[in-house]
């Protein structure tokens, strides 16, 4: 059996009075894809942050891999990898220069460093521009050294917030085999993302956040016995689950389904 | 395509020691700033030597001053000029401090890459805290170890002395860059981090004032060196140079004072201890920076900092039935808006968006603070110099604000296009719509600047109305000429998706309005003359006759003021012609102008940070 490399207990943020994320309990396997979805405003981004370190929870835990974010966080924070929806990179710095300094925070070999770094740029196909500055490339550019950074020190988890948003068809496409071979190989992947398609096609497992609860988890198969739907997408079940009903009409009758 | 990626690593990887990471990182913004420097144009190497030139040339003088008064007094007066000094020392690295930690803590790239990294969160705190010290070595330079260094050869001081210069400027450089950070840190709490570049335009204003404040020091101390002696001034604060004694200010004088005494024990024992305050004082700082964030006391980003105003009403609910929306016009529907309605909502939109864009106001804050200044100077010293140095600053900002906002119009969200091309107002109904949103703010900083200036300086009622005439000829003129230059000249970086108008561009709008603005102000004073003008006309001498350098240029300045001594109705006559003539030629030309381009399209230039891809295109 596989072993937990993600697991939260009773994780909760409070701004004031407001429970952004409220009492999460998850439990994520290596090998596993984990889709985490939810209406804006959920709390998704909040829940990563705080699994990544960046946040500190107003109660309960968070561990990667079995060690505690809070209170062993180096070594919680050397397994893990996120990539976020916005890019943040050093515009001064080459791509090159990135990944080095990424291989180094992570304590990689230069030898090693610079192999991999070849290795991922020629894959997401910025071999050739690595030696340009960062300010010059473009959303999706970025997006794809974000995406080589987090892969270039092996994390055994990755979590990812909308990583798709600006990425071109082929690119995405780049991206979900890569996913798929991250767990394959037996890395947890936490994927956080509004397109419900692809976490239709790609996710093992998924949980929706409504106003900071985990209202639902599962494989859609059992969220579709959940609802009492069997044949539907995974759209129809996440808007019956959040309340989006009458959002779904205005969509239909968009489409010209309202007749 | 085969997909090869390392496998997962199994283990975390292995800790470093503090140094190590500390030089890791510690390289890496080394790097950073030497990528930065290699890439500056030409035109930012020529602006910071003629700052550094401007500078040193003040502090020369400053020093040359100081220099003298020090030679004047007795040590122990000394010792508390020289306390002073310190306290200014301290004063402007605070100042430049808490700019340096906003940005370097603040607005930083990269403080969430190494939050989410194995390094450990004092490391990174740790170079930032060294980056924002370094930005504070010139103060500290300036103001601590100079004032010390000099201080010792004014009193010809032993080779032990210096060592107590260093270690009261080390001191110095920890407490200034500790009360930097511990500052900052109440900043950074109040200011949400999407307020980030609003509050760096607050601090950068202020810099400028203070910058103005710098330069007007040296011929401040000129105009009033009859009045004001300097060394019978500290001579008769004895007892406030006294108190000085027991601050940090205090303790470094009092130790270059012992130091120069040759009484060793004393000068170690204060700077001794002024360092270790500084020490405390850092460590202070450093470990509440390092809690604040670790804490999320200080918000990192702006998800958390927006998530505390979080509504809770979240829900995606729509009130209504899509069968209830009217999707699509009725057939044979041909009613039209009026073009003014169109007109409106143009400027509307953009007065909004002025309104509603801190930004904005704090640009335009600054001028009007200088203002006050200049006019606070010259109430309080009433010195013809004063007045004329207010004369030139008001000038510069009317010819800097002139057409200035109408500069920004086209550009300023890039939305420009879609109303030129998409919604149809294409023509009048948009130019005069972006001519109105400009020429209302305009106005009221106008008036602000000149008649606010005129009325503060309790001039003539003649002067006061000529003043408030020629503000609103000007902001309609001057911003027919911004509006004209807006939509040739728009350059857009897709990188950070807001318009800007090329340098080039703007330099030649603030000469054509330099041009018109004289033409204009030659005709609003033939039509109502300030009696300070006509007054000043009658007691000067005629124009000398003969071969006198620049004699060509003053008898034409002769021969224009002519007909302010003219009886009024030839004068008033020539004066119509002359403003309105004008006006109307540069109003109605430019808005002509801009709006044939409108039907065309708005110019815009293409450019990267790179600026190698540049091409100008008509959307």
């Amino acid at each position: 059996m596989s072993e937990i490399l993600i697991r939260t207990h009773g994780l909760t943020k409070r701004y004031g009075d407001t429970a952004v994320v409220d009492n999460l309990n998850l439990e994520i396997k290596g090998g596993e894809i984990f889709g985490f979805l939810g209406p804006n405003g959920a709390g998704k981004t909040t829940t990563i942050r705080m699994l990544t370190g960046l946040l500190e929870p107003s109660e309960g835990q968070a561990f990667i891999c079995g060690y505690d974010i809070a209170r062993e966080a180096a070594q919680a924070k050397g397994m893990l990898a996120y990539v976020p929806d916005q890019p943040k990179l050093y515009g001064k710095l080459t791509a090159k220069e990135f990944l080095r300094l990424v291989s180094a925070l992570y304590r990689i070999p230069k030898e090693m460093a610079e192999e991999r770094a070849k290795q991922l740029l020629s894959m997401f196909g910025l071999w050739e521009r690595a030696d340009e500055l960062l300010e010059g490339y473009s959303h999706g550019m970025r997006q794809k050294v974000v995406l080589a950074a987090a892969l270039i020190h092996q994390p055994r988890v990755i979590l990812l917030d909308e990583p798709t948003v600006g990425l071109d068809p082929a690119s995405a496409r780049l991206l979900k085999d890569v996913l798929q071979e991250m767990a394959r190989q037996g890395a947890a992947v936490f994927l956080s993302t509004h397109i419900l398609e692809i976490a239709e096609r790609m996710c093992d497992r998924v949980g929706i956040l409504k106003e900071g609860k985990l209202i639902a988890q599962g494989s859609p198969d059992e969220l579709r016995q959940m609802v009492g739907f069997s044949g539907e997408s995974l759209e129809d079940i996440f808007l019956e689950l959040t309340g989006g009903h009458e959002t779904a009409e205005l969509i239909k009758s968009l489409e010209g389904n309202n007749e | 395509m085969k997909i090869v990626i390392p496998p997962p690593r199994t283990q975390p990887p292995p800790t470093q020691s503090f140094m190590q990471d500390f030089k890791l990182l510690l390289g890496n913004q080394m790097r950073l700033g030497w990528n930065k420097i290699k890439h500056w144009p030409a035109a930012a190497w020529f602006g910071l030597l003629g700052l550094a030139i401007g500078f040193l040339g003040i502090f020369a003088y400053l020093g040359y001053v100081a220099y003298g008064v020090l030679k004047a007094l007795p040590l122990e007066i000394g010792q508390g000029f020289l306390s002073l000094i310190f306290m200014a020392g301290i004063a402007a690295q605070v100042f430049f401090g808490i700019t340096a930690a906003f940005v370097i803590l603040y607005m930083s790239e990269d403080l969430e890459l190494f939050f989410m990294s194995p390094v450990p969160l004092r490391v990174v705190f740790a170079v930032k805290s060294l980056s924002i010290a370094n930005s504070n070595l010139i103060p500290v330079i300036l103001f601590s170890f100079l004032p010390g260094i000099f201080y010792g050869l004014l009193f010809q001081a032993g080779a032990a002395y210096y060592v107590f210069v260093l270690l009261v400027g080390s001191g110095f450089w920890l407490i200034g860059t500790a009360l930097a950070v511990l500052i900052n840190l109440v900043v950074m709490r109040i200011v949400p981090p999407h307020r980030s570049r609003e509050a760096v335009g607050v601090i950068g204003g202020l810099g400028g004032i203070l910058i103005a404040l710098l330069f007007q020091i040296p011929s401040m101390i000129m105009a009033s060196e009859q009045q004001l002696d300097i060394s019978n001034w500290l001579l008769s604060q004895k007892q406030l140079l006294n108190v000085m004694k027991y601050f940090p200010w205090g303790w470094g004088s009092q130790a270059l004072a012992a130091g120069i005494a040759k009484n060793f024990f004393s000068a170690l024992g204060w700077s001794l201890l002024l360092l270790l305050a500084g020490i405390a004082l850092f460590l202070v700082a450093f470990s509440l920076l390092e809690k604040g964030f670790r804490q999320g006391w200080i918000s990192l980003n702006q998800v958390t900092a927006k998530k505390r105003s979080k509504s809770k009403d979240t829900a995606t609910t729509v009130a209504f039935k899509p069968k209830d929306l009217q999707f699509t016009a009725p057939a044979g529907h041909t009613k039209k808006a009026p073009a003014a309605a169109g007109m409106w909502a143009v400027a509307k939109k953009d007065l909004l968006y002025m309104r509603r864009d801190t930004r904005e106001w704090l640009g335009y804050l600054t001028p009007i603070l200088l203002m006050m200044f200049f006019v606070g100077q010259y109430l309080f010293f009433k010195q013809d110099q004063m007045k004329a140095s207010m004369i030139t600053v008001l000038v510069m900002y009317t010819v800097m604000f002139s057409g200035n906002m109408a500069l920004q119009s086209f550009g300023r969200e890039g939305e420009a296009d879609w109303f030129l091309n998409s919604v149809p107002l294409a023509g009048w109904p948009v130019v005069w719509g972006k001519l109105l949103g400009a020429v209302v703010p305009t106005i009221i900083l106008m008036q602000a600047l000149l008649v606010g200036t005129a009325v503060a300086m309790k001039g003539s009622a003649s002067l006061t109305l000529m003043l408030a005439v020629g503000a609103v000829l000007l902001a309609f003129g001057a911003s027919a000429i911004g509006l004209f230059y807006s939509i040739n000249n728009a350059r857009y970086n897709p990188e950070s998706p807001q318009q800007r108008i090329s340098a080039g561009a703007s330099l030649m709008m603030y000469l054509i309005n330099l041009v018109f603005m004289m033409i204009l102000a030659l005709g609003v004073v033939y039509l109502i003359p300030p009696e300070e003008l006509v007054i000043m006309l009658k007691s000067m001498p005629p124009v000398p006759t003969g071969e006198v350098p620049l004699t060509g240029l003053i008898r034409f300045f002769y021969i224009i003021s002519r007909p302010l001594l003219w009886v009024p109705v030839w004068r008033i006559v020539l004066g119509v012609i002359v403003t309105f003539g004008s006006w109307a030629l540069v109003f109605f030309g430019f808005m002509a102008a801009t709006v044939r381009q409108s039907l065309k399209g708005l110019k815009i230039e293409s450019i990267t940070s790179t600026k190698k891809k540049s091409r100008k295109k008509l959307l």
